[in-house]
């Protein structure tokens, strides 16, 4: 039977929920209002648009995160699989190397980085993506652990190759449909991180959404405010939207399956 | 339907696999013949799973010959192999539905759809799933995903099955029906089959031979009847049903002494010396009970009804119990606390040293 959340519960979700909403709420409001305070319009909101560098800025960011997020799912699902399968000997190691960008200050990550950076890949913006990589690291290799360890992983990879799949076919149908939330969630992590990181992007000087956004805002403070909430709809909207495609997508197959 | 699978010959010889200093496997060597159900009996870390995984390919490590139908195995991959397996674990893909677990080595080999789907929906039936086809494995109980396995395994139409104690997770009367069910679809499809267990009841249910292992050695491999009533070893006479190990003391060079009886020591037994304080192994229904007034007797502690036939403990002044077996009627003339004189009905008992 199906058990409602007790009063206690309740409680807390609608106190937590408040917490976070009403300074959310206060920020919509108060970016709606006019010159001087006076009445509520749209104003700010048209002025964002106005501004030389929008469009560009935006895209650089969105067009690093989706590299980032790539160049990490290659590279740290793989590595994952092979920890958990075989190499637990390695884990300790890996998990190490992935803590390190949390301890390494960016400052140093960003001129030693740069400094081992291939130079055909330097001061382009795609730069950018392998420190994006490394700084999304360790919360990306947190994710896909625990995704993994929920699943019985080494008798799902035996059970498809004994049914004769390759490991790609064995990692393509097997292990990433099985581990499709924690991979959400590392796209998630990674997503948000990139379209909000501004050290690594100012210090680089790179003209990201952040970077642009941050000089745009000194100009008009109820400008930056509308900014902020126009940004955190914006990425809620980007998430909500890859959160719902695979349930989209099985829907879809579905329906294609009983028709 | 998949009704003309034919079986293969297996071969292992003189297999060794070694974890570190640990022999797993040392110089292992079966052949299970086209459409046989060969059972790996044993206690945990014997070697069993191990035979079994390198067979599948999974474990490549070992020295020695594994053969499928006369060609070695060696350089194989398990995905090459065309072997099915079903595993202890609950094993089935948790984003596919049933029927797409069944079809998943269908998909892999390039089958059409129309073919998958039709072969998928008739494994389903055999395993009594056809109307549970849509359902994902969380939907499933623990002896549905097992068959949902089982359809799977033999759905790519595979030379060997090999089933990893697929019943252990399972409660008792649901583990009872799926092996039944699995030697009858072994039987029909004449598909060689390796099973590996540690439940000597189920070995002896389901198998057409049983090797009892132990220390990764093939002790004895047998008819289920035999390996009972003819064991090689005193290992296999006390592994396999139950058995009483009674202090005695040796007589002559074949003979002993078991309470107050004189017996032939059988052949198999370990070698002893005359005066040798040893234990004799008994089987409970080769003690007879009858009860005495007599001064030296015994006492009955325990009745266990076990349906058609009881087991009763009796006290004779050692640490443990001896155990006798006898028809639930003829128990019922005997009550714990009653004084009783044992017999062994048997001419000739097995002995191991002290």
């Amino acid at each position: 039977m199906k058990r409602g959340l007790r009063l206690g519960d309740r409680i807390i979700l609608i106190a937590a929920g408040f917490f976070f909403i009403t300074p959310f709420l206060a920020a919509g409001e108060y970016s709606l209002r006019g010159y001087g305070g006076k009445g509520h319009t749209w104003a700010n909101y048209t002025w964002i648009f106005k501004q030389l560098g929008f469009g560009p800025a935006l895209f650089t960011s969105l067009r690093i995160a989706a590299l980032s997020v790539a160049l990490l799912l290659v590279l740290m699902i793989p590595t994952v699989v092979y920890v958990q399968l075989g190499g637990r000997r390695w884990a300790r190691l890996v998990e190490i190397l992935c803590l390190l960008p949390i301890v390494i200050p960016v400052v140093s990550l960003a001129i030693g980085a740069q400094v081992a950076m291939p130079k055909a890949l330097q001061s382009t913006s795609y730069e950018l993506c392998f420190f994006y990589v490394i700084v999304a690291m360790p919360y990306v290799y947190r994710a896909l652990d625990i995704g993994l360890q929920s699943i019985p992983l080494q008798t799902l990879v035996e059970a498809s190759q004994s049914l004769g799949a390759s490991w790609f076919t064995t990692l393509r149908r097997v292990i990433l449909p099985a581990i499709a939330s924690a991979m959400t969630g590392a796209l998630f992590i990674t997503i948000a991180l990139t379209l909000g990181e501004y050290t690594l992007a100012s210090l680089l000087h790179f003209r990201t959404f952040p970077t642009w956004v941050t000089n745009v805002s000194q100009e008009n403070i109820l400008g930056a405010v509308a900014l902020s909430v126009a940004t955190l709809v914006g990425a809620w909207l980007i998430l909500l939207i890859l959160a719902f495609i695979p349930k989209f997508k099985r829907n879809r197959k579905g329906v294609l399956a009983h028709g | 339907m998949a009704k003309d699978m034919h079986g293969s010959t297996v071969e292992f010889e003189h297999v060794t696999r070694s974890f570190g200093t640990v022999k797993a496997l040392n110089s292992f060597s079966l052949t299970l013949n086209p459409g046989e159900l060969v059972t790996l009996l044993g206690p945990s870390g014997c070697g069993k799973t191990t035979a079994l995984r390198i067979l599948a390919g999974i474990d490549r490590e070992y020295s020695g010959k594994v053969e499928i139908d006369g060609k070695s195995m060696k350089n194989v991959n398990a995905s090459q192999r065309n072997i099915g397996m079903v595993f202890q674990a609950y094993s089935l893909f948790p984003n596919m539905t049933a029927s797409e677990n069944v079809q998943y080595g269908l998909r892999v080999r390039g089958v059409d759809s129309a073919k998958r789907e039709k072969r998928a929906d008739e494994l389903l039936e055999m395993v009594g799933l056809s109307t549970q086809a849509n359902r994902r494995p969380n939907q499933l109980s623990g002896g549905q995903q097992q068959r949902v396995a089982l359809a799977r395994a033999l759905a790519i139409e595979p030379r060997v099955l090999l089933l990893d104690e697929p019943l252990s997770a399972l409660d008792a009367q649901v583990r009872t029906t799926l092996r039944d069910e699995i030697r009858r679809l072994q039987t029909r499809l004449g598909i060689t089959t390796l099973f590996v267990t540690h439940d000597q009841e189920e070995a002896m249910a389901i198998s057409d031979r049983v090797g009892v292992m132990n220390h990764g050695n093939l002790e004895q491999i047998d008819v289920p009847g035999n390996l009972y009533n003819k064991p090689k070893s005193t290992f296999v006479a006390g592994f396999v049903g139950l058995t009483n190990r009674i202090p005695a003391l040796v007589e002559s060079k074949g003979e002993v002494m078991v309470l107050n009886q004189i017996l032939e020591i059988s052949e198999h037994s370990e070698s002893v010396k005359k005066g040798e304080e040893v234990r004799a192994l008994v089987r409970p229904e080769n003690i007879s009970v009858e009860k005495s007034s007599s001064a030296f007797t015994s006492t009955v502690i325990t009745k266990s009804f076990l349906g058609p036939m009881t087991r009763v403990g009796i006290d004779v002044g050692m640490d443990e119990l001896i155990y006798a077996e006898m028809s639930s009627k003829e128990a019922k003339k005997l009550d714990t606390g009653d004084s009783v004189k044992l017999h062994i009905a048997t001419e000739a008992v097995m002995v191991e040293s002290v």
